[in-house]
């Protein structure tokens, strides 16, 4: 036991070595998520602001300017242009320049006083952009609402309409929507910061040619991962640690609930991220080959992690896919934790899913580093098996007596097992390794 | 030249499959996400009042299929809802509510949000507001007092379907093809790290030569990748295409210049791959989901935040691929966002060679 930890203990001390020995990679490991965080932190605006509008005022009256007045004023639109007919709108928007036009007919002014009837506009969205467009259209319907509210309070007797509601935003009364854009922002840069390491620790060993020197060490599976893991972890908390601080200083997005929390959770988050590294940089040949899979697995997470949909829109099979995403709880968690003051009480299940992530991952490069740590292994030993097991068929139909292809009890060894005469009738490609 | 690079990239079935499927089979995979979703706005309720009126109220509210709806009764019940992140927003309706309403009277009623997310906030909000108007309507043609109307018609003008998945897949491609993009500038590290390219020093390939080649093999390469992701999003996922096949193609190239000039960049600052996949990953991934104008628009209210999306290249292909896919847009208008890639692509370009042969003497 102390030989192992003593073993582990090099391998960490190894790890860290060679990491610091790359000044750039440490400095963009430490410092690049904080740089990164505070500049595309102030870049995120508070939400949809200022899209630009045409507008088409065939009316001219004065209740159709206090309506363009009404709709300029509002935070999501900006008036940029009155155009003379549609087609010239239309034009813009075709090329761009414009996100919604309004149209506003004749006679919308005489409409709108009187109320036995109901005047009308149009608005026309340029849904190539749905944020946009949904954006546009909800905040000319608010416009409608206003305008509405305030007749009726001027036409009708009572004094306003019958039911009066009163929004409250609770955890963030200004609807501010910097919180939320920045803490998917510091959950995607730990996750890309520690997938990134931990893909690479066993591809750069292997090119570089010193995965022969680690296998002829005595460390066994377990120690050899774990002694790649830590410093990862390490890294990952740390990195965790100061954006948290940095988001909490600068931004002001609150801490309410408590930090030594938050990090124990964020545990079970980076490992996973190491497992699936690990495995990642168990299955490529190359360098190349880790960051394609980083980058397409990085994707599919960002994408399941409910930041792009919300996860209750998507389709119900798409929902449980992607509940395997590890970035989807660590939101949740993070934002219940910081945000919301939330306690594992309310955290259970999402902390569970991480949890179950996490052994998952580890499990697989684990198997995956039983079947020996070079990227052929895998196909190699599928041969030999499949090939044993023809000529079992084979022996079967002479003598029906099974012979073992290995002598039972003896544990797997991490080296792979020297190639045997039988097995070097089966034709290969390239002896790698 | 060319011809070495190819081997290189054809040696390696695996790298070869990788980068032609996977940005389709990304594509497939993050499109799938994007089916219309039900969008639900889970809603308690707590009915203080418990007069015909407002049962009536809550009764309709449980009715309407915008609402998943919870009953409570107390504000802790409310409040432990929100922290467990069960609800995007509570209805509070007061006690005396059911005798004012009836009076015409401004009849109080509350609702507590979740603010974090902030478009989910925005979703409960308008969802509530048309149910509370209709029920306000139902009420006052109850007592015949003709209302002023204003009716807001909304016309899209592109799509037919409120399908978010239409606008979202052109904007995706930029996305997808950071994939070969990484691996160009990987293939550039890898050469430094494998100490291949000192004995590239002594051939008489000159420094110029052998980076267009390298280029022109991963740009070509990253091309075909484009026929997959066309087929995937017009014909599994019904997207139009109504703009020209060749525009596609051109500004796709423009792209990957202007992309592939800042990864070659990058590759010749670093000495390993390690380092330059971090940095690759901190200027091509979050950017450009953050910042290419693929969720939100982009927040023209500050400068800063304007030149710096504008320096993405991301942020020029997202436009152009949803002009020339959704739009139908023709050069005569696209003519702004294809001239930028293509200044990004000489400065990143220019700065990539300068600094290669810098390194290399």
């Amino acid at each position: 036991m102390k030989e192992t930890l003593h073993r582990i203990w090099s391998m960490v001390i190894k790890e860290f070595l060679q990491l610091s020995r790359d000044k750039v990679l440490m400095a963009f490991v430490l410092l690049g998520p904080l740089v990164e965080l505070v500049l595309m932190g102030t870049m995120v605006g508070e939400g949809v602001q200022n899209l630009p509008l045409a507008v088409i005022d065939d009316d001219r009256s004065r209740a159709s300017r206090e309506l363009i007045a009404m709709v300029d004023q509002s935070d999501e639109l900006l008036l940029t242009t009155y155009a003379e007919n549609v087609e010239q709108a239309q034009s813009l928007m075709q090329r761009g320049k414009v996100a919604a036009i309004l149209v506003v007919p004749p006679g919308y002014g005489d409409a709108i006083l009187d109320p036995q009837r109901s005047a009308e506009v149009q608005i026309i969205v340029d849904d190539s952009n749905y944020v946009a467009a949904t954006v546009a259209e909800a905040s000319i319907e608010t416009v409608a609402g206003e305008i509405m509210h305030d007749l009726v309070a001027n036409t009708t007797t009572a004094t306003s309409g019958p039911i009066e509601t009163s929004f409250v935003a609770r955890f963030n009364a200004a609807l501010d929507d910097r919180p939320h854009s920045i803490t998917a922002m510091l959950g995607l840069i730990v996750y890309q910061v520690t997938l990134v390491i931990a893909a690479q620790s066993f591809t750069r060993e292997r090119e570089r040619g010193t995965l022969e020197q680690l296998r002829i060490t005595p460390m066994g599976r377990m120690e050899t991962i774990l002694g790649k893991a830590i410093p990862t972890l390490a890294i990952g908390l740390v990195d965790c640690l100061l954006m948290i601080g940095v988001i909490a200083v600068w931004f002001g997005v609150p801490m309410r609930g408590s930090l030594p929390l938050l990090l124990l959770l964020t545990v079970p988050f980076v490992l996973a991220q190491i497992g699936w590294g690990t495995l990642i940089s168990l299955v490529s040949r190359t360098q190349q080959q880790a960051i394609l899979f980083v980058f397409a697995l990085a994707m599919l997470e960002v994408a399941c992690s409910g930041f792009i949909v919300p996860t209750t829109d998507m389709p119900l099979a798409m929902q449980v896919i992607a509940s395997a995403s590890s970035v989807q709880h660590y939101l949740v968690i993070l934002r219940g934790v910081m945000l919301r003051g939330a306690g594992l009480g309310s955290l259970w299940v999402p902390s569970l899913a991480l949890a179950g992530i996490a052994s998952a991952a580890t499990a697989l490069a684990w198997l995956r580093l039983r079947a020996g740590l070079d990227a052929d292994s895998l196909q190699q030993r599928m041969r030999v098996l499949w090939h044993a097991y023809q000529q079992r068929l084979g022996q079967r139909k002479a003598a029906p007596r099974a012979r073992p292809t290995r002598p039972t009890g003896q544990r797997p060894r991490l080296v792979p097992e020297p190639v045997r005469s039988r097995v070097n009738e089966i034709p290969r490609r390239h002896p790698r390794f | 030249m060319l011809l070495k690079e190819y081997r290189h990239i054809l040696r390696e079935p695996r790298t070869l499959w990788m980068m032609f499927l996977s940005p389709a089979f990304v594509l497939v995979a993050l499109s799938i996400l994007f089916a219309s979703g039900s969008g639900r706005v889970a809603l308690a309720v707590w009915d203080h009042d418990r007069t015909p009126l407002s049962r009536q109220f809550t009764s309709d509210l449980g009715s309407d299929s915008d609402f998943a709806v919870v009953y409570v009764s107390s504000y802790e019940e409310i409040e432990e809802l929100l922290v467990d992140q069960r609800i995007d927003a509570a209805v509070v309706i007061p006690a005396g509510f059911g005798e004012s309403a009836l009076d015409m009277d401004a009849a109080p009623l509350q609702v507590i949000l979740d603010g974090i997310d902030t478009l989910a906030a925005g979703q409960a909000t308008g969802s509530l507001m048309g149910h509370t108007t209709a029920f306000s309507l139902k009420l006052s043609k109850q007592f015949a007092t003709p209302s002023p109307q204003l009716l807001v018609h909304s016309q899209r003008a592109y799509l037919d379907s409120a399908n978010k998945r239409n606008s979202m897949i052109p904007g995706l491609i930029p996305i997808v093809f950071s994939l070969p993009v990484m691996a160009a500038a990987l293939a550039l590290t890898r050469e430094r790290e494998t100490k291949t390219l000192e004995s590239l020093v002594v051939t008489p390939v000159r420094p110029l030569e052998y980076l267009g080649g390298k280029l022109a093999a991963y740009v070509t390469t990253a091309l075909i990748g484009l026929i997959p992701v066309w087929l995937v999003a017009t014909l599994i996922f019904g997207v139009p295409f109504r703009g020209s096949p060749l525009l596609l193609v051109a500004s796709t190239v423009a792209f990957l210049l202007a992309s592939m000039g800042l990864a070659i960049f990058i590759g010749n600052l670093v000495h390993s791959q390690q380092t330059a996949t971090v940095i690759a990953l901190f200027v091509f991934f979050v950017p450009g989901f953050f910042l290419a104008g693929l969720i939100d628009p982009i927040d023209t209210t500050s400068l800063v935040s304007t030149g710096m999306s504008h320096a993405l290249p991301a942020t020029h292909f997202v436009t152009i691929c949803r002009a020339i896919f959704i739009k139908g847009a023709t050069f005569a208008e696209l003519w702004p966002s294809i001239l930028s890639l293509l200044g990004i692509a000489a400065v990143w370009l220019g700065l990539g060679a300068w600094t290669f042969r810098k390194r290399l003497d």
